[in-house]
């Protein structure tokens, strides 16, 4: 930026007022527009009107300001100890690359346990207080954080390693001078994510029967189908991560990070042999057994409710009544994979569908982009129970929160990946100028694949987060709402045996993804494998 | 050890890739390279001749045979630091500005901080007043040539330049080749210099080795007695030109596999 710059009449400043009052007229039309449906739709109960929810905040400022503020002290505790976990995590997997794959299959598997179940049992645990809100604030993270840092960790080119080894020095060297500060970008990059997940998080904790904050509101206004009250704490959570969202960006930009290209999952070896794989699966089984009952034994926690692993099989295999519960239990999990299944896929076509159509049309992605980007950081846990209630409890409802929960990731991640198509590439179609079509399908497309894939892989766990808290909240069907009933009656039986089979479904659904990813990769963009 | 020392290669070999689809890169190479001199490798794309020095940099491990460097292996002279590489990627660190990365040189060596002497390297390479600028503020050109001035500020025995001047323009590389050798000719390194210009190797070393196509062998061994420096005298001297000429007809015999098998 040259001096110029600043004193010319069209300075920065200037350009970015004349930037913001377009914006302005559009959120005043959106306003207005919401006024308007809310006002023609009242008698349907499914949406609360702007004025509505200013007048409720207006009239329960100080209550919602204590809730805000407690669940607010949660989630910043959780978002420490998670991240501080997330990168530890990569830590330990860069520096000690034999461990990563069970580390990464092992975080995959608590990372998806479902809220829902982990919540109650985690309430029985720490008893009252803010413990359980904690513990889930930093789960819903410390995931989201230990991909990208992994991948940061190893982002730097061979060139830069290759300068610190021809002077012979360690990998201490290597970790400090090149591959922390070149980890910093995806280590911002995860915070921004997991700002508005510790949020989530926190608040789900306060689902599970604590004493104060949004969460607990959230539950007494779904309760009485107080429909300004939900609309209202929607809103305030979807605004406080959007801020943090916006925030940590800030951040990142003040400390003159550039943004990473994409957040790609690690790339993996493909040079493993087919037994490999299944020993790999066995020991991770293995581990995951070991550690199950292991802490439960060690903390002496009451078999009451901490079901060891042969527990569960007595419950579903050996037991009198294990048929009945077995129907039961698989009953609820059909219910909830064929709606599951649909909305991650329907996220997933959608988001890449919409990523690749703004390449066509450019100017349109300007609009669409940033306010993703802003939609991405709403916590599922606010909207849920207001699609559903758009969407009616049938099938639609639910598929439309998995899908939504999916749809900005993917968007997002799609949309950097087209991004990173070589300039070159771009130049020699433009060269022959072919069509938008032409170089979509040949170029840009391919150069998408392994963001998709990767937004695959973590679409899993969003989509039973998703799946399970509208069963929880709103529907009262499927393997969500079993978990929540067993959780109120304390049959931990049935608790620890749904959360065995999410558990056990999800890195299945996981290892499909990845096998797909691998021959598509192959084809496509092998570099992405080899490494 | 001396700040001179020979590099001997006693049928080093190195292959890529697993064994039924491997690729040989250098085939059975036995060499000695003075202390002290300069000795440039040249020879088509893809021949093979960084492989070689990322061989000598100990940054490879050679398939079959050994290689010393004095008495040492290349892995106990990086481990004291005793050798540099200038990169074709010229490998700056994105974070770090020009001054930061040059000094770096040092610091990876474990010299002690001199910022009299990087600031001298840097006015050498001519990128004074960009001291300060981030890599991705330069050209290729300037950043190349940062690159070379951190290899030098660790003042290493064995200089490794890999093509360090492909990517700078035809003036600057000629400003270059004139500067930079005393650097190194004063402090007696023994250098070896990858390069595609048959002119630059001439001018700037000692001893020219003519690599056949993957995988490497020496095709042609040329010795290169112009005195030093190589001013605008010798460089106007028929046996310059001469040289060159032979030179460049051992690259073209060499430069196809079929010629080597119809020799």
């Amino acid at each position: 930026m040259t001096m110029g710059d600043a004193t010319a009449p069209e300075g920065p400043a200037a350009q970015a007022r004349a930037k913001l009052l377009p914006k302005g007229v559009g959120l005043l039309l959106a306003l207005a527009a919401w006024e308007a449906v809310a006002r023609i739709t009242a008698g349907g109960f499914v949406i609360a009107a702007p004025s509505e929810i200013a007048f409720y905040i207006g009239a329960n400022t100080g209550l919602l300001l204590r809730a805000l503020g407690t669940t607010l002290w949660s989630a910043a505790q959780g978002f420490v100890w998670g991240n501080l976990a997330g990168v530890l995590l990569a830590l330990v997997a860069v520096l000690a690359p034999r461990s990563e794959r069970l580390l990464s299959t092992l975080a995959l598997l608590i990372f998806c346990l479902p809220l829902v179940a982990t919540g109650p049992i985690l309430r029985v645990l720490y008893g009252p207080g803010t413990g359980p809100q904690v513990t889930l604030a930093a789960l819903a993270v410390y995931y989201t954080t230990f991909l990208p840092v992994l991948v940061g960790l190893r982002a730097a080119p061979r060139g830069w390693f290759d300068l610190v080894r021809s002077y012979g020095r360690s990998r201490w060297t290597e970790m400090f001078q090149v591959r922390l500060p070149a980890a910093l970008p995806y280590v911002v990059a995860g915070l921004q994510i997991a700002a508005p997940a510790a949020f989530l998080g926190a608040m789900v904790g306060e689902f599970t029967g604590a004493e104060r904050g949004l969460g607990v509101l959230t539950v007494r206004a779904l309760r009485a189908l107080d429909l300004p009250a939900t609309w209202s704490i929607a809103a305030i959570a979807a605004g406080v991560s959007m801020l943090a969202f916006a925030g940590v960006g800030a951040l990142g930009r003040r400390l003159d990070l550039a943004p990473p290209e994409v957040l790609l999952a690690p790339p993996t070896d493909t040079r493993r042999r087919a037994w490999s794989g299944i020993a790999e699966a066995l020991l991770a089984a293995a581990v995951t057994l070991t550690v199950w009952k292991g802490s439960m034994e060690l903390f002496a926690l009451p078999r009451f409710f901490a079901k060891r692993p042969e527990d569960v099989w007595a419950y579903l295999v050996t037991s009198p009544g294990a048929e009945a519960q077995r129907a039961r239990l698989f009953g609820a999990l059909g219910e909830t994979l064929a709606l599951a299944g649909p909305g991650y896929l329907a996220g997933l076509v959608l988001g890449a569908g919409l990523a690749m159509g703004l390449t066509l049309r450019p100017r349109l992605a300007g609009a669409v982009i940033p306010v993703s980007i802003a939609l991405r950081s709403i916590p599922i846990v606010a909207t849920a129970p207001l699609i559903v209630w758009a969407l009616g409890r049938g099938a639609t409802g639910t598929i439309a929160v998995v899908a939504t929960m999916i749809f900005f990731p993917t968007l997002i991640a799609c949309q950097h990946g087209l991004a990173r198509t070589p300039r070159a590439v771009l130049d020699l179609f433009d060269v022959y100028a072919t069509g938008s079509l032409r170089r979509l399908a040949s170029a840009q497309l391919p150069a998408m694949l392994p963001a998709f894939f990767a937004s695959a892989r973590m679409a899993i766990p969003a989509a039973i987060l998703a799946v399970t808290t509208a069963e929880w909240l709103a529907t009262g069907r499927g393997i969500g709402a079993l978990m929540a009933t067993v959780a109120s009656t304390s049959d931990y039986g049935m608790l620890w045996s749904a959360i065995a089979l999410i558990g056990l479904a999800a890195v299945l659904a996981h290892a499909l993804v990845v096998a797909l990813e691998r021959i598509v990769l192959s084809r496509t963009s092998a570099e992405q494998l080899a490494r | 050890m001396s700040a001179r020392p020979d590099i001997r290669l006693t049928g080093v070999s190195k292959s890529f890739g697993a064994a039924q689809r491997s690729v040989e890169a250098v085939a059975s190479v036995d060499l000695t390279l003075a202390g002290g001199q300069m000795t440039a490798l040249v020879g088509p794309s893809g021949c093979g001749k960084s492989t070689l020095l990322r061989l000598i940099a100990g940054l490879d491990t050679p398939s079959t045979g050994t290689i010393t460097i004095g008495d040492e292996t290349p892995d106990t002279l990086r481990q004291r630091a005793g050798l540099a590489v200038a990169f074709q990627d010229p490998a700056l660190l994105p974070w770090r500005t020009v001054e930061s990365n040059v000094a770096l040189g040092r610091a990876l060596a474990r010299r002690p901080r001199d910022p009299d002497l990087v600031r001298d390297l840097i006015a050498r390479v001519g990128l004074s007043g960009f001291e300060q600028r981030r890599p991705a503020e330069l050209s290729g050109g300037m950043r190349q040539r940062a690159a070379i001035a951190r290899a030098l500020a660790g003042e290493p025995d064995l200089l490794l330049l890999d093509e360090p001047f492909a990517a700078v323009d035809a003036l600057t590389r000629d400003r270059l080749n004139a500067e930079l050798p005393p650097l190194w000719e004063a402090r007696g390194a023994t250098s070896v210099l990858v390069t595609h210009s048959v002119a630059e190797a001439v001018r700037l070393s000692d001893r020219i080795l003519v690599l056949t196509p993957r995988p490497a062998s020496v095709a042609a061994d040329i010795p290169v007695p112009l005195p030093h420096p190589r001013d605008a005298a010798v460089l106007a001297s028929d046996a310059y030109r001469d040289l060159c000429a032979k030179v460049t007809d051992a690259l073209r015999d060499h430069q196809f596999p079929e010629n080597l098998a119809a020799q």
